[in-house]
C-alpha cells in the first residue's frame, strides 16, 4: 500500500487502540511505557524514515519493520522483557495488521486509495488515542515515587511509610519499610537489630545496600517480596547473625536474592515458607550453614558459591523444593542435604575439599 | 430515479456495487448499457487471448469493499502468501465467478434496460438521457471507444488461432500474452513493435493508485499532466520469468505470417461518440485526447451542489491515470457514490 504520512500516523494510532486500552485496563506502569513507546518510535519512524523510504509498502515489510520497532523498544525499555510486554506488543501489532489489510479496507471503501487516511472519524479516534495515551504518561509519571538522596550519616532507625526510592548515604540504627514500591540503592546501614526490616511490603527493591554490624538479621523479609541485588551483609555484631532472612510469604509475590556478598553471619541465606530465586551470591565462613531454603519453600539455588561453611553448604529443609544447580560448595562439613521430607533436585554442582 | 448509469461493463457494474453497498435502493438506480451481463465484453476477450490470470491482484475485484480479497476468498495459504509479496494474481475463473456473484447479489439485472445511449444533456437539476428523465447522478462509464485494427491483421481479442508463424504486433500486455501462447501453440513467434515495452507489476507505479500519487498529479497543470499521461501509456507487461519469452524482434511482419494485432484500443474522447457528443453540446474542457475532470473523476461544469455527472472507465484518466483498470473504476465509483448519498 502507497501511505501517505497522515495515513501512515491515523492508522498507526487508530490501530494503537487495542493495546492501550488493556495498558489502561491492567493498571501497569511498564504497559503504558510499552504503549507509549510503540507509538513514539512508530511515529518518529513514520515521519523520519518510512514515509521517505517507502513509496509503496507491500504487506510482507510488516514483519521486519515490527522486529525494527519492537527491537529499539526493548533497547529503550528499563525494565525486563517479559511475555508479558512480548504479548502486549504482539497485540499491537497484530491489530495493526489486521485493521490495515482487513478491518479498515472493509468498513473505510476508500482506505487503500486515501493513502490510509481515515476520514473524520479516523482522525477523530486517532486524535483521542494519542490523548490518552499523553494523559496516561501524564498519569504514570505523575504517580512516580519520589526519590530522595540522602548523604552523610542519618540517625536511624529510619521508617519508611510510602512508596520511594532511597538514594546513597548511611543510616546507623537500621531501616523498616512498610510501604510497597519502596527502593533503596547505593544505602549503608550500620547497627540495629535488623539492618534492613522489610514488613507486609511488595514490589522492594533493594540494590547494592551494604549492612555492617548488626545483632538478628542483615536483611529482614516477613510477608513481603523483595528483590536484593548486590547487597553486602558483613561484620555481623554477635554469634546468631543471619545474612538474609526472607519467610511467611508463600502467598506473595517470589523473591530474588542475587548477586550478594554475605560473609561470617551464622547463616547467609534462610528463606521459611516463600518462593524465592537465590542466584550469583557469594557467602563466606557461615558458622552454620551458607543457603539455607526451608520450611515448605519453592524456589532455585543456582551458580552460588559457598566457601567455609562450617556446617552445612547449602540445605533444603522440611518438605521444600530446591532446585540446586551449578554451585561451588567448598569448605563445608556437608555440602547439600536434603532434610525432613524435602525434595532436592541436583544439577552440575561443584564440590570442592 | 436518482440516478443513472450509462454503461454496461465492469466499471459499471462496480458503480452498481458500491450504490448498493452504500445503501442506495436499486429503484434509485437505473443502468442503461448494451449488455446484460456486465462481464460479457470483458469476458470475450480475455479468452480472445487465453488470458488465465489477471494483471490486477487480490483486490482487484468488483465488490465494493476491498476486504475480503480474491486472496483470501481463494482461501488457501499460498495465495494469502502470495498476496502479501504481492505474487498473487488470481485467475480469470475466480474474478468472474466472483463478479456473476457481485451482479447476482447486488440486483443489476433490476436496474438494467438494454438501450445504447447516444446522447447526455445537462438540465438545471439534473441530467436526460436520449431526451428521458431527469437523473440529478449520471456515471458514463462507456468503456474503451473499439479496437485498433491493422489491415489484413486479426486483433488479439478477437477470437482467433495460431498459425505455424505468428508475428504479434504490439508490445504490451496483451502481446506479451499473445507471444506465450503461439509459442505454446507451437508457432514460430515475432514480434513487431515500435519500442521497447516497460516491466512493471501494474499498469502504472503504484503511486499513482492511491493519495501518495495523485495528490501530486492533480497538481500538475494541463500540460505535464497530459505528459505524464501519455508515459504511464506506454505498453508494459509484467516483470518475472513467467512473462519472459525469447522472441526474435521484427520491423514489419515477415512474409508469410499470421499477424496478430496486440494493438489494443482507440484512445480519446473523440473516438467515443457519446463523449464526443457530449464534449460538442457542453463545450467541455479537454486536453489533447483527455476529457477534463475533476480530481474526484466528475466534469466540473456540470457538477454542482445539486447533480453530478462522473466519467468512469478509460475516459476517467485525468483523475486516476489507471482509470481502465478495476481500481480506476471503484475510484470513480466511490466518489460518485459519495455524492450520491451526500445529496440524498
Amino acid at each position: 500500500m502507497s501511505y501517505t504520512l497522515t495515513g501512515r500516523i491515523q492508522s498507526r494510532l487508530v490501530a494503537t487502540l487495542p493495546p492501550l486500552l488493556v495498558a489502561l485496563g491492567i493498571h501497569r506502569w511498564w504497559a503504558v511505557e510499552l504503549v507509549a513507546l510503540m507509538l513514539l518510535f512508530g511515529i518518529a519512524l513514520d515521519v523520519c524514515v518510512y514515509d521517505r523510504v517507502f513509496e509503496y509498502q507491500p504487506g510482507w515489510l510488516a514483519l521486519p519493520l515490527g522486529a525494527l520497532e519492537l527491537g529499539l523498544i526493548v533497547l529503550s525499555m528499563r525494565m525486563p522483557v517479559t511475555w508479558s510486554t512480548l504479548g502486549l506488543f504482539a497485540l499491537g501489532w497484530g491489530t495493526a495488521q489486521l485493521c490495515s489489510h482487513a478491518l479498515f479496507p472493509r468498513f473505510q471503501l476508500e482506505y487503500a486509495q486515501a493513502g490510509g487516511e481515515l476520514g473524520r472519524l479516523g482522525a477523530l479516534v486517532a486524535a483521542v488515542v494519542a490523548a490518552v495515551t499523553l494523559a496516561g504518561i501524564a498519569g504514570a509519571v505523575a504517580v512516580i515515587p519520589p526519590t530522595v538522596h540522602l548523604h552523610g550519616v542519618v540517625r536511624g532507625p529510619l521508617v519508611i511509610n510510602h512508596a520511594q526510592t532511597i538514594v546513597g548515604g548511611t543510616v546507623r540504627g537500621g531501616i523498616i519499610i512498610n510501604a510497597s514500591h519502596v527502593t533503596l540503592k547505593d544505602v549503608t546501614v550500620i547497627g540495629g537489630e535488623n539492618g534492613i526490616d522489610v514488613e507486609n511490603a511488595d514490589h522492594v527493591m533493594l540494590d547494592g545496600v551494604h549492612v555492617l554490624g548488626v545483632t538478628l538479621d542483615g536483611i529482614h523479609v516477613r510477608r513481603g517480596s523483595v528483590m536484593v541485588k548486590d547487597c553486602h551483609v558483613s561484620a555481623p555484631h554477635g554469634p546468631w547473625v543471619q545474612g538474609i532472612d526472607i519467610s511467611f510469604a508463600m502467598d506473595k509475590h517470589m523473591s530474588m536474592i542475587e548477586g550478594c556478598t554475605i560473609t561470617g553471619v551464622r547463616e547467609g541465606i534462610v528463606t521459611h515458607w516463600v518462593m524465592a530465586d537465590i542466584k550469583h551470591n557469594h557467602v563466606s565462613g557461615t558458622s552454620l550453614r551458607g543457603i539455607d531454603m526451608g520450611e515448605m519453600s519453592m524456589g532455585t539455588i543456582e551458580h552460588n558459591t559457598v566457601v567455609d561453611s562450617k556446617g552445612v553448604g547449602i540445605l533444603c529443609l522440611d518438605h521444600s523444593e530446591c532446585d540446586i544447580a551449578r554451585n561451588t560448595i567448598s569448605g563445608a562439613q556437608l555440602p547439600i542435604q536434603e532434610q525432613y521430607f524435602a525434595h532436592a533436585t541436583l544439577h552440575k554442582n561443584t564440590i570442592e575439599e | 430515479m436518482r440516478c443513472a448509469i450509462v454503461g454496461s461493463g465492469l466499471a459499471a457494474l462496480a458503480t452498481y456495487a458500491t450504490l448498493r453497498h452504500a445503501g442506495v435502493a436499486s429503484a434509485e438506480i437505473a443502468v442503461f448499457g448494451t449488455h446484460a451481463d456486465p462481464t460479457s465484453v470483458w469476458r470475450e476477450r480475455a479468452a480472445s487471448i487465453h488470458q488465465q490470470r489477471m494483471r490486477s491482484e487480490s483486490d482487484g475485484h468488483l465488490a465494493a469493499p476491498a476486504f475480503p480479497g480474491l486472496a483470501a476468498r481463494e482461501g488457501t495459504v499460498t495465495a494469502i502468501a502470495k498476496s502479501l509479496t504481492n505474487r498473487y494474481h488470481p485467475t480469470v475463473k475466480l474474478f468472474l465467478r466472483h463478479a456473476d456473484q457481485v451482479r447476482q447479489q447486488s440486483g443489476w439485472d433490476a436496474s438494467f434496460a438494454e438501450r445504447r445511449v447516444a446522447h447526455v444533456r445537462a438540465g438545471e437539476d439534473g441530467f436526460t438521457i436520449d431526451g428521458e428523465g431527469s437523473f440529478p447522478h449520471v456515471l458514463v462509464a462507456t468503456g474503451h471507444p473499439g479496437l485498433v485494427h491493422v489491415p489484413g491483421a486479426v486483433h488479439a481479442y478477437e477470437p482467433h488461432e495460431y498459425a505455424a508463424k505468428v508475428a504479434v504486433v504490439g508490445a504490451g500486455m496483451a502481446a506479451a500474452t499473445e507471444w506465450r501462447n503461439a509459442l505454446a501453440a507451437g508457432s514460430e513467434v515475432v514480434s513487431v513493435r515500435r519500442r521497447e515495452p516497460l516491466r512493471r507489476p501494474l499498469n502504472v507505479p503504484r503511486a499513482y493508485f492511491s493519495k501518495r500519487g495523485l495528490a501530486g498529479f492533480h497538481r500538475l497543470a494541463p500540460a505535464a499532466r497530459v505528459g505524464v499521461l501519455h508515459d504511464l501509456g506506454r505498453p508494459s507487461y509484467p516483470p518475472g520469468r513467467e512473462w519472459d519469452a525469447d522472441v526474435p524482434v521484427a520491423d514489419a511482419p515477415p512474409p508469410g505470417f499470421q499477424v496478430i494485432a496486440a494493438t489494443g484500443f482507440r484512445k480519446g474522447w473523440r473516438e467515443d461518440a457519446l463523449l464526443a457528443d457530449l464534449v460538442a453540446a457542453h463545450d467541455l474542457e479537454t486536453h489533447d485526447r483527455y476529457l477534463a475532470l475533476a480530481p474526484d473523476s466528475t466534469v466540473p461544469t456540470l457538477t454542482d451542489d445539486r447533480r453530478t455527472l462522473s466519467i468512469a472507465g478509460v475516459a476517467g484518466q485525468w483523475a486516476f491515470p489507471a482509470a481502465d483498470t478495476i481500481a480506476g473504476a471503484k475510484y470513480a465509483a466511490r466518489a460518485f457514490t459519495r455524492r450520491v448519498c451526500r445529496t440524498r
